[in-house]
């Protein structure tokens, strides 16, 4: 209840800050979602402006010259924009901290099923992918030219695609065993 | 290549769930009925792959970030809606469990690359699988990828139009199609050649390997 509660709040949140547009507003608003963070505030802050520093550098930077260029005012629109994907961005990092997704989408078991599911996957693939990386680095004396790197990934891709046909017929299986789709009838 | 939060007007991402709303009802429905009992299990194999693929992010000038899409790969391998719903969840799952892309545009984005990239690389290996079939997948999956960065690069380049504040400066993203196109399509037409031969690569090892049942 609480995970759904939280996600629903966020929704709103986030769907309502893009109403906003004057940046003394949105500066409040980031103060109270810092407040709101707390001590994680530093490292969730870190966290967003490392992800949004390269889109927003160059949407901010570009729009400086053409507007400078074209000898029209700038600031109130940067001011906005980084206002408003920062505190975005905080939030929903923010959320990512303490969002039980799993318990957030309860409303629908077989919804549930498949993020609990997916997630487990994703750990395996990448468990999978990064094996499959640290081998085929330490079977390479020196930088693989793009031809190998390229069959490398090819391979790669290949494996995850082999192995994604495998378990989704083993999950099946082992739903199946288990009573999960006699529940469901 | 995804948008992410805060850059687009709510009127431009509100009509596109709207759009999506009925795609995602009719994907569901479609997958459900051609995958019965085994539909939550693939549906998540598939996303947890999709989710995968798309982990090494390349970023790009203009407002946005370039990465192995994955969508052109599900579609052959899948089909369109598969492919479709599996992009969708991989967007909610970037969006809330790492705080990438974004929840707004999730629509926009499943939309131009899940709905379209599939249908487009799905409709072009059609085309043209009975003359040379790597030349289908290769071209199939390149128009899927670049169709996808037109359709972003349209959706960033309207918000000049979608309102202003007192100044005259913009209330959204700043620049039109003339800046956005190409900004954001010439890298894909690397990306999207790229992205192809990989596809055709997994496609003919997997094709090899597979054992006939």
């Amino acid at each position: 209840m609480k995970d759904r509660l939280l996600l629903s709040v966020w929704l709103v949140a986030v769907v309502g800050i893009t109403f906003i547009h004057d940046p003394v507003w949105l500066g409040g608003l980031l103060l109270l979602a810092f407040a709101l963070a707390g001590k994680a505030t530093p490292a969730l802050l870190k966290r967003a402006l490392i992800a949004i520093a390269l889109v927003n550098i160059a949407v901010s930077a570009g729009f400086v010259i053409s507007a400078s260029l074209a000898g029209e005012p700038w600031g109130l629109f940067v001011m906005r924009l980084n206002l408003r994907v920062l505190l975005l961005t905080f939030l929903t990092l923010w959320l990512a901290r303490h969002l039980d997704l799993v318990r957030a989408v309860d409303f629908s078991r077989s919804l549930q099923f498949v993020v609990v599911l997916a997630l487990g996957q994703i750990k395996t693939f990448q468990r999978m992918l990064t094996d499959y990386r640290m081998a085929f680095r330490s079977r390479s004396l020196g930088r693989p030219d793009l031809k190998t790197r390229m069959r490398s990934a090819g391979r790669q891709a290949g494996a995850l695609l082999e192995k994604a046909e495998l378990q989704a017929t083993e999950v099946n299986l082992g739903m199946r065993s288990r009573g999960f789709f006699d529940d469901r009838a | 290549m995804h948008i992410p939060d805060g850059l687009i007007a709510p009127q431009v991402y509100l009509a596109a769930y709207a759009a999506a709303a009925p795609a995602w009802a009719w994907a569901v429905r479609k997958v459900a009925r051609d995958f019965d009992e085994t539909l939550i299990p693939r549906l998540a194999v598939l996303t947890a792959l999709a989710f995968v693929l798309t982990t090494v992010m390349i970023p790009l000038p203009g407002g946005t970030s370039g990465h192995v899409i994955g969508v052109g790969l599900l579609a052959l391998a899948f089909g369109i809606w598969p492919a479709f719903l599996a992009y969708s969840l991989v967007l909610v799952l970037q969006s809330l469990l790492f705080g990438a892309g974004g929840i707004t545009v999730l629509a926009v984005n499943a939309l131009a690359m899940g709905l379209a990239g599939a249908a487009v690389t799905v409709g072009v290996h059609r085309l043209l699988v009975g003359w040379r079939k790597p030349v289908a997948v290769i071209v199939g999956v390149w128009c899927g990828v670049v169709v996808s960065a037109v359709l972003v690069a349209l959706v960033l380049g309207i918000q000049p139009l979608m309102g202003s504040d007192a100044s005259g400066q913009p209330l959204f993203f700043p620049f039109g199609p003339a800046v956005t196109l190409p900004v954001i399509v010439i890298p894909h037409l690397f990306i999207g050649a790229g992205e192809a031969v990989l596809t055709w690569m997994v496609l003919s090892v997997t094709e090899r390997r597979r054992v006939p049942a």
